[in-house]
C-alpha cells in the first residue's frame, strides 16, 4: 500500500537518509523515534506534502514524483490525516469534519450531516456540532481531528503524534480510537508517536528512525525484543545508550 | 578555509551585504510574482469559492468603513485647513473647492486609505494566514487535496483589489464632504461655491487617476499580504515577523505604484 525506496530527504542538514520502508495494505505501522528523528517529514513525504530530493514514494501503486498537481491531489484523497497540533479550521466542529466532504464530494446536504453525526458518535463527540472547537479540550480536538481524517472514508489515514500532551488515559482511549477505526474500516495506517508502550499496543508493525535513518523494522515484539542498542535504549526508556 | 587575506575581509563585509539584500529582495519580489501568476491562473469564475469571497469582502470591506470614513473625512478638512492661509491671502475662495479635491481625489485619498486598508486589512491577512500556516492548517488544505491558492488566495485578493476600490469612491464622497464642511466653517465659503468651484475646474479622469491608484494599491497589499502570511515560519515569533514585513512591503509597494503609477497617468 505504502512503499518508499532509498528516501533522502534534507534542509540544513539531512533529515532522512536512505529510508526504504513497506507498509502493507490493513497494517497499523508506527513510527517512533527520539525528537528531531524526521519522523514527520517521513509522514508529509508519504503525504506528498513534502518532495523529497531522492528516492521513490509509491501509494496504493502510484509514484508520487511522477503526479502532477492534479494527479497528486488524487492521490491525496484516499489520505486521511491527523496533524500533531490538529490543524483544525477556524469553523464549528460540524463545518470542520464536513469540510472535506463538501469541498471534494457532490453529497445531498442530508448525507453530509449523517457522516458527520456519525463520526462524532464514532469519536465519543455527538452532539457538539456547533461548538468552536478552540474553546475545546485536546482530547477532544483530537479527536475531532480523526473525525475530519476519517470522514471520506480513506483508505489510507496517518497520524502525526495522536497523543502529545495527552494524559495517560486520553492517550490511550486515542489509541484505541485508531484502533476501533483501523479495524472497522480496514484502513492501512501510519502511525508516528514518541509514546512508545501505547503506539506498540496497538501496532501490526513497528520502524524506528534515528539522525534520518531507519535502524529498525520489524513486529512490536520483536522491537520490544530488539538487542539494538537505540532501539533498545528507546523503547524501553533507558537512561544509559547511544541516544 | 577561506582564500581570502584578512585584511580584505571588512573591505568585502558591505557588499556582501549589499548582496544579500539584493538576494532577499529578489527572493520576495520573485516569490510575490510567482504568486501573483498562480493567481491568474485561477482567475476563473467557476473555480472560485463564492463563499469564501463573500465572507471577504464583508469583513474586509464593510468593516473598514467606520476607519477610512473617518480618514476620508479628516483628510478632505486637512486639504482645506493647508489652503487656507493662501485663500485668505490672495482671496481666492473660488478655487478652494477645486484645490482641496483635486488632490484628494487624484493623491491623498487613495494613498491614505490604502495606508489605513494596509494596517487594518493587510496586516489581520498575513497574521491570519501566517497562524495558519505555522499550525499545519495550509499543509491539512493540501492533505485534503484542497489547493491552498485556488481555497485561501484568490478570494482574499478579489475582495481587497474590489472593496480598496469601493472604500476609494466612498472615501472620495466623505473626503468632499470633510472639505465643503470645513471651508464653510473655517473659511465662510458656501457650500455651492466650493463644490461648483470642484465641479466645474475637476475632470472625470482625475476621479478615474484616483481609482486606478487605488486598485493598483489593493493588490500591491493583497499580493504581500498573502506572499507574507503563506511564507511564514517559527511558529508565534515568525507570525509577528511576518505581519511586521508584510505591512512595511505593502506600504513601501503603494508608494513605488504611487509614483509609478503618477507618471504614467498624468
Amino acid at each position: 500500500m505504502i512503499r518508499l525506496e532509498d528516501i533522502h530527504k534534507r534542509y540544513r542538514s539531512p533529515v532522512l537518509r536512505g529510508i526504504d520502508l513497506h507498509v502493507p495494505a490493513g497494517c497499523i505501522y508506527a513510527l517512533i523515534g527520539p525528537g528531531a528523528s524526521g519522523k514527520s517529514v517521513l509522514l508529509k513525504v508519504v503525504a506528498g506534502l513534502v518532495r523529497p530530493e531522492r528516492g521513490k514514494v509509491y501509494v496504493d501503486g502510484e509514484e508520487l514524483g511522477e503526479l502532477d498537481d492534479l494527479g497528486l491531489a488524487s492521490v491525496r484523497r484516499k489520505i486521511g490525516m491527523l496533524f500533531q497540533n490538529y490543524a483544525l479550521f477556524d469553523m464549528t466542529v460540524f463545518e470542520n469534519i464536513a469540510f472535506p466532504l463538501r469541498r471534494l464530494y457532490d453529497l445531498p446536504d442530508t448525507e453530509v450531516r449523517e457522516r458527520v453525526a456519525e463520526r462524532l458518535a464514532r469519536v465519543a463527540l455527538p452532539g457538539t456540532e456547533d461548538r468552536d472547537p478552540s474553546r475545546m479540550s485536546g482530547g477532544q480536538k483530537k479527536r475531532i481531528g480523526v473525525a475530519r481524517a476519517t470522514v471520506a472514508r480513506p483508505p489510507i489515514v496517518l497520524y502525526d503524534e495522536p497523543t502529545a500532551g495527552l494524559d495517560p488515559v486520553t492517550s490511550q482511549k486515542i489509541y484505541d480510537l485508531i484502533r476501533d477505526e483501523q479495524r472497522a474500516q480496514g484502513t492501512t495506517v501510519m502511525v508516528i508517536s514518541s509514546d512508545v508502550s501505547g503506539v506498540l499496543s496497538i501496532a501490526d508493525r513497528v520502524g524506528m528512525l534515528h539522525e534520518g535513518e531507519l535502524v529498525f523494522d520489524g513486529t512490536a515484539e520483536e522491537a520490544r525484543d530488539s538487542t539494538i542498542p537505540a532501539v533498545r535504549q528507546f523503547v524501553h526508556g533507558l537512561v544509559e545508550g547511544p541516544l | 578555509m577561506s582564500a581570502t587575506p584578512s585584511s580584505a575581509r571588512p573591505l568585502l563585509a558591505i557588499p556582501r551585504r549589499i548582496g544579500l539584500v539584493v538576494i532577499a529582495l529578489a527572493d520576495q519580489l520573485g516569490g510575490a510574482g510567482m504568486l501573483l501568476g498562480q493567481v491568474l491562473v485561477r482567475l476563473r469564475p467557476r473555480r472560485i469559492d463564492r463563499y469564501e469571497l463573500f465572507r471577504n469582502l464583508h469583513r474586509m470591506g464593510v468593516r473598514s468603513l467606520p476607519i477610512i470614513a473617518a480618514t476620508a473625512a479628516f483628510t478632505g478638512g486637512i486639504m482645506v485647513i493647508q489652503a487656507a492661509p493662501f485663500v485668505e491671502k490672495y482671496n481666492a475662495k473660488n478655487f478652494v473647492g477645486w484645490a482641496a479635491t483635486f488632490t484628494t481625489f487624484r493623491e491623498l485619498g487613495p494613498l491614505l486609505i490604502a495606508l489605513i486598508f494596509n494596517g487594518r486589512v493587510g496586516a489581520n491577512n498575513t497574521a491570519e494566514l501566517g497562524t495558519m500556516k505555522v499550525t499545519d492548517q495550509v499543509d491539512a488544505l493540501r492533505a485534503l487535496a484542497i489547493d491552498p491558492v485556488g481555497y485561501l488566495v484568490v478570494p482574499r485578493v478579489i475582495a481587497m483589489v474590489v472593496m480598496m476600490v469601493a472604500l476609494c469612491v466612498i472615501g472620495d464622497a466623505v473626503a468632499l464632504g470633510g472639505a465643503v464642511l470645513t471651508a464653510d466653517l473655517l473659511l465662510d465659503v458656501d457650500p455651492r461655491i466650493f463644490l461648483s468651484s470642484a465641479l466645474e475646474r475637476l475632470d472625470t479622469w482625475d476621479f478615474l487617476v484616483g481609482l486606478i491608484k487605488s486598485l493598483l494599491f489593493g493588490l500591491m497589499i493583497a499580493l504581500m499580504s498573502c506572499y507574507y502570511g503563506l511564507a511564514t515560519r517559527g511558529g508565534a515569533p515568525g507570525v509577528g515577523r511576518a505581519v511586521n514585513a508584510s505591512v512595511v512591503a505593502s506600504a513601501a509597494g503603494v508608494f513605488v505604484a504611487d509614483y509609478l503609477s503618477t507618471f504614467v497617468l498624468e
